[in-house]
């Protein structure tokens, strides 16, 4: 049962990745390999707080999202200014910067080894120390995600950032902001990676920079080119069918030394073959 | 004296060639000037220029007397200026509603936290630009396919709905580029009977054409542009009947 | 004479660098493709070498074999991927993203096969040391110096003199133009990747000589060479050469004054800087 409630656990977790993911690449239409850099943003600051005693879960995650949000539009303020491709630059750069300074800044992130140890959440007195407890947290959480999600994609800001992916010259020529649109996207992209990271810093009660690197940064696209683009849908299914793939692999006789390996190999191959023959993924619309 | 739109002294280069030589004329309030021209004169240059997507080496654009020189192209577009395109650029997995929405100014929800936090607000607005949205739809004949995307709606309505989409940004001074071309014989009525009850709500049309047959109709005045600059201005009587102007557009040296 | 050491060496590293901008420019201003699979070129070619000489083959035709095999590899990744694509009408986005993809394949074939641990190369001349008056250099470095500026001036003198470069160089500043004449583009990016692979197995070779052979190896070199062409100038190849020296450098200096781990922080920082102030670079073409 615990293993469900984890593997569960986990997939909400990503679930909310895939809205930050979806929200950037699939419907702004904007490369990003740092998903899981924000990720790691929001899983050390929430992992900091804790471990020091200095603020309790709730106040210290919406630290983590606001630190994210920030960087996120530092990230993408200056780069969208100029061509797409200069985007995949900052992106591959802010990745590699990232994954440097959680293994290098031995002092905030306790370098290669990571920090151990961190506590369980405390909410409104209660100490979710109970992997069901945890779980129920987190399906609230991937809840609440998906209804921003969809309550965005309703409202106009949906309608032209769907506008902003077809024609951008087309939206500034109707006296849109086409800049300041795809910045708010990316906040709240921001927002939902740093929420995950703290979700998955007292969830695992430990991070290292392996969780947090480009590698993490090619599942999450694997995620949303296989389940889907664009949609709710394929943002919710992807973590939940992409999580399972280690499991699955493990029933074929692979060496663990090949394991990690054998799986990114695998989300390469994912990654060509739908971007070939089916695009829009399994439930998505095309990208 | 402050004319309505006025155009000094543009000079623009691309990679060698120079597309504006010192373009300068006026459009006055009201009226429909149409600029006429071979291809490569530089007409959509002055749009791009005019709507703010290109920065000019020289020159100047002035609209009501204030100036327009390094605002982009939101500014412009809140100052009472849109443009629509010659190869339409219309969303077109969109619905012919939608397109009008984006057009459409002073919408609540079209940034997140107001979508998120305040979401039966955000739809109650909604529903109101929907109507307007849809008056606008009505304006240019399309009310009955409003819930169509466009892939699905014909040249000519599609068009149509390019006007319908500039309308909606509630701008005076109307750019359009090409609206009569690639229609048939009823759509080019549809399209020109439109034009002409703009001008009678008091739009302002600049219109970049190549049909003789709509400029003559339809035109209070020409603006003949050749290699950059203004070769000739006036009725367009006067303008189509010139032989000189003739040999430049069908046969001359480009 | 600490600095002029670390100066020498980064200009040693970055004129490798400088080949690996030059390749990538020549693909990107060509193809418009921003083929990050082009790391896995580079990593595959060190890595062939590599088996080769481990298996006795001598080193000069380890290096051959290896071009040969990165040639092969880059043309299959233009003709059954990027063309397939673009016959299917794939996005922009698609296309990276399967580039990105075809780079997690390459590497991670490499890290199952050769496992993810530093590899070295077994041979000997090239850790032997030559002082020039106080300067250390290993005849690793000296190789890497020769061989990197004279891919640059090959490229450069292909660029400009033969016809096939005359020809790249045409469908690289109008695309469109280069449809409806007869510079066939399609077979054109076949012979641009296919030329650019082979570039780039030299520094993908050299470089593991004095930093050892990691399968993830590759991107942050792509990285710091996609930042050189892009401050140098899209379409300059002198530009991304120059700028790919001129990074590494800095780099190597700011070693004085801070740990070698952030070095990539340096190349970022100079990558805001151009795109804050001068996002077309310094001597960009059309």
């Amino acid at each position: 049962m615990d293993f469900l409630y984890s593997y569960l656990i986990l997939a909400e977790i990503y679930v909310l990745l895939g809205l930050s993911t979806n929200l950037l690449v699939g419907i702004v239409g904007i490369f990003s390999v740092s998903q899981a850099a924000v990720f790691g943003v929001g899983a050390y600051i929430v992992a900091d707080f804790l471990l020091s005693g200095a603020l309790p879960f709730l106040p210290a995650l919406a630290i983590a999202a606001l630190c994210c949000i920030l960087l996120n539009v530092l990230v993408t303020l200056p780069s969208l200014r100029v061509a797409g491709d200069y985007f995949v630059v900052t992106s591959f750069g802010i990745q590699l910067l990232a994954t440097a300074a959680f293994t290098n800044w031995t002092g905030g992130t306790g370098g290669a080894n990571g920090l151990p140890g961190i506590p369980p959440p405390v909410i409104l007195g209660i100490t979710l120390a109970d992997t069901s407890q945890y779980l129920e947290m987190t399906t609230i959480a991937a809840v609440a995600g998906c209804l921003c999600f969809w309550l965005i994609m309703r409202a106009p800001f949906g309608r032209l950032l769907r506008a902003i992916r077809e024609d951008e010259l087309a939206v500034a020529a109707a006296g849109k902001g086409v800049l300041r649109a795809k910045v708010q996207a990316a906040a709240l992209a921001g927002a939902f990676g740093g929420i995950a990271g703290g979700l998955y810093a007292t969830f695992m009660s430990f991070v290292d920079p392996s969780s947090f690197d480009l590698d993490a940064s090619i599942l999450l696209l694997t995620m949303i080119v296989v389940c889907g683009a664009r949609t709710l849908a394929g943002s919710v299914v992807g973590p939940f069918l992409l999580l399972a793939l280690p499991q699955a692999l493990s029933l074929v006789a692979i060496p663990t030394s090949v394991a990690a390996a054998t799986r990114q190999l695998v989300y390469g191959l994912l990654l060509i073959a739908f971007a070939l023959f089916r695009p829009q993924g399994l439930l998505g619309e095309k990208l | 004296m402050n004319a309505y739109l006025e155009v000094s002294g543009l000079r623009k280069r691309f990679d060698g060639l120079q597309a504006l030589d010192g373009t300068t004329f006026a459009v006055e309030q009201g009226r429909i000037t149409c600029l006429v021209g071979p291809n490569g004169a530089g007409k959509t240059t002055i749009f791009n220029i005019i709507t703010g997507f290109l920065r000019p080496e020289q020159g100047s654009v002035a609209f009501r007397g204030h100036s327009l020189d390094g605002l982009r192209p939101q500014a412009i577009v809140a100052a009472g200026i849109a443009r629509t395109f010659q190869n339409l650029r219309l969303f077109t997995d969109l619905t012919a509603m939608d397109n009008v929405l984006v057009g459409l100014g002073g919408q609540f929800g079209e940034e997140p936290l107001g979508a998120i936090f305040r979401p039966l607000y955000a739809a109650r607005v909604q529903a109101r630009r929907r109507s307007e949205a849809r008056e606008w739809l009505a304006h240019v004949g399309l009310a009955d396919r409003a819930r169509e995307r466009v892939r699905n709606l014909s040249y000519g309505e599609q068009k149509l709905l390019t006007v319908a989409r500039v309308l909606a940004t509630g701008a005076e001074l109307l750019l359009l580029d090409e609206p009569a071309s690639g229609l048939s014989a009823g759509a080019l009525d549809q399209i020109m009977a439109l034009l002409r009850r703009l001008q009678q709500e008091g739009k302002t049309l600049l219109m970049v054409e190549h049909n003789t047959r709509v400029v003559q109709q339809i035109a209070d005045e020409v603006l003949f542009l050749h290699q950059g600059h203004l070769l000739a201005q006036g009725e367009p009587s006067a303008i189509i009947a010139d032989p000189a102007l003739a040999e430049i557009y069908f046969g001359g040296a480009l | 004479m600490l600095l002029l050491q670390l100066l020498v060496n980064g200009i040693v590293t970055g004129c490798a660098l400088g080949v690996v901008a030059i390749s990538f420019s020549l693909v990107y201003s060509t193809t418009r493709i921003f083929h990050v699979a082009h790391a896995g070129v580079y990593t595959l070619g060190g890595y062939l070498a590599w088996t080769f000489v481990t298996h006795g083959v001598p080193d000069p035709l380890a290096l051959v074999l290896a071009m040969l095999a990165c040639t092969l590899l880059g043309a299959f990744i233009q003709a059954q991927l990027y063309a397939r694509l673009e016959r299917r009408g794939a996005t922009h986005l698609i296309v990276l993203i399967a580039s990105l993809g075809a780079l997690a394949v390459i590497q991670n074939i490499i890290a199952a096969v050769y496992t993810p641990n530093i590899l070295q190369f077994p041979s000997a001349w090239a850790a032997r040391v030559v002082s020039l008056g106080g300067l250390r250099l290993t005849f690793a470095q000296l190789v890497t110096l020769g061989i990197s500026l004279a891919a640059f001036a090959g490229v450069l003198l292909f660029a400009k003199f033969t016809p096939l470069g005359k020809r790249i160089r045409a469908v690289a500043s109008n695309p469109f133009l280069a449809e409806i004449t007869r510079l066939e583009p399609r077979t054109v990016y076949i012979y641009v990747i296919a030329i650019a692979s082979a570039v780039v197995c030299l520094p993908g070779v050299l470089v593991p000589f004095d930093l050892g052979l990691q399968p993830y190896g590759g991107v942050t070199p792509l990285l710091t060479a996609t930042i050189a062409m892009i401050a140098g100038g899209v379409g300059s190849i002198g530009g991304a050469f120059m700028l790919s020296v001129l990074i590494v450098v800095l780099q190597n200096l700011s070693l004085m004054v801070m740990p070698g781990q952030w070095s990539i922080g340096i190349t970022f920082f100079i990558f805001v800087i151009f795109m804050l102030f001068r996002p077309r670079g310094l001597f960009a073409t059309g």
